[in-house]
């Protein structure tokens, strides 16, 4: 299949339906040979990103669209979450401190500190009312990716 | 297994409860197993493992599930530990600065010839 090759979901602001954003990015993944470890650890960082979204975005609990664009090219994966959420830079989120000696640290801010160590990059730009984040995840894809899968 | 689902099965060894968990832990089931966790505590279980053996996936919103679960059961006298961290879930906990935060043991039988 040739490269680069985007793939565009629109889901709710419902954890529910990141089961469906999970369907697609894995096959998007296996199609273009994505090494395994790589697909994981984009999962996981666009699972933190979208949930952060679906619960924190919007002050009301009306429904929301997400827009996700995923898109493959030779030397890895780039994916775009855009939401016309509040204003949100994940790069700007305040490194967690450590717990004083004793105390376990508290859940808040896990997920973005994860995911600045799962993906090679983070970008985001606020254009008019939407944030657009984009996720990138280098590794090799394409058919030179099949022969080295792990 | 259901790469998907979450499963949780329990069973016991001596005074542990041990809780199985398998599949994927994320924001759309964390709940689930914090209703689990909270069950045991309220029930009087003193001693919980957590097997994470079978995790194929997981999010921050298993660590909320687990840090709130851990302080829950020492309020009650309990106390939770962990095994079976391998592979890239117990990379996700590195990257979350979460391993301190836990008793973790490599495997089942030294957690519970510890419990």
């Amino acid at each position: 299949m040739p490269l680069p090759q985007t793939t565009l979901i629109v889901i709710r602001n419902n954890v529910a339906d990141l089961a469906a954003l999970t369907a697609v990015m894995e096959r998007v993944g296996t199609e273009h040979g994505m090494p395994e470890k790589s697909l994981f650890q984009l999962q996981v960082a666009l699972d933190e990103l979208v949930s952060n979204v679906s619960k924190y975005a919007w002050p009301e609990p009306n429904a929301h669209d997400i827009e996700i664009r995923i898109t493959a090219r030779h030397d890895g994966v780039e994916v775009e979450i855009i939401d016309d959420g509040r204003m949100f830079d994940p790069r700007d989120a305040p490194k967690r401190d450590k717990p004083p000696p004793g105390q376990r640290p508290r859940p808040g801010g896990v997920g973005v500190q994860m995911t600045k160590q799962l993906v090679d990059r983070i970008d985001y730009a606020r254009i008019g009312n939407r944030n657009h984040t984009t996720l990138t995840k280098l590794c090799t894809l394409g058919p030179a990716a099949f022969g080295e899968r792990k | 297994m259901n790469k998907t689902a979450l499963s949780m099965e329990d069973s016991r060894a001596g005074p542990a409860c041990i809780l199985s968990i398998g599949g994927r832990i994320d924001s759309g089931n964390a709940a689930d197993l914090q209703d689990r966790l909270n069950k045991l505590i309220l029930s009087g279980e003193k001693a919980i493992l957590l097997d994470f053996k079978e995790v194929l996936y997981l999010t921050s919103a298993a660590f909320r599930v687990l840090l709130v679960a851990t302080d829950e059961a020492e309020r009650n006298a309990s106390r939770i530990v962990l095994c079976g961290l391998v592979g890239q879930v117990r990379e996700l906990f590195e990257m979350g600065g979460l391993l301190e935060a836990f008793t973790v043991h490599g495997s089942r039988e030294d957690a519970l010839a510890r419990l």
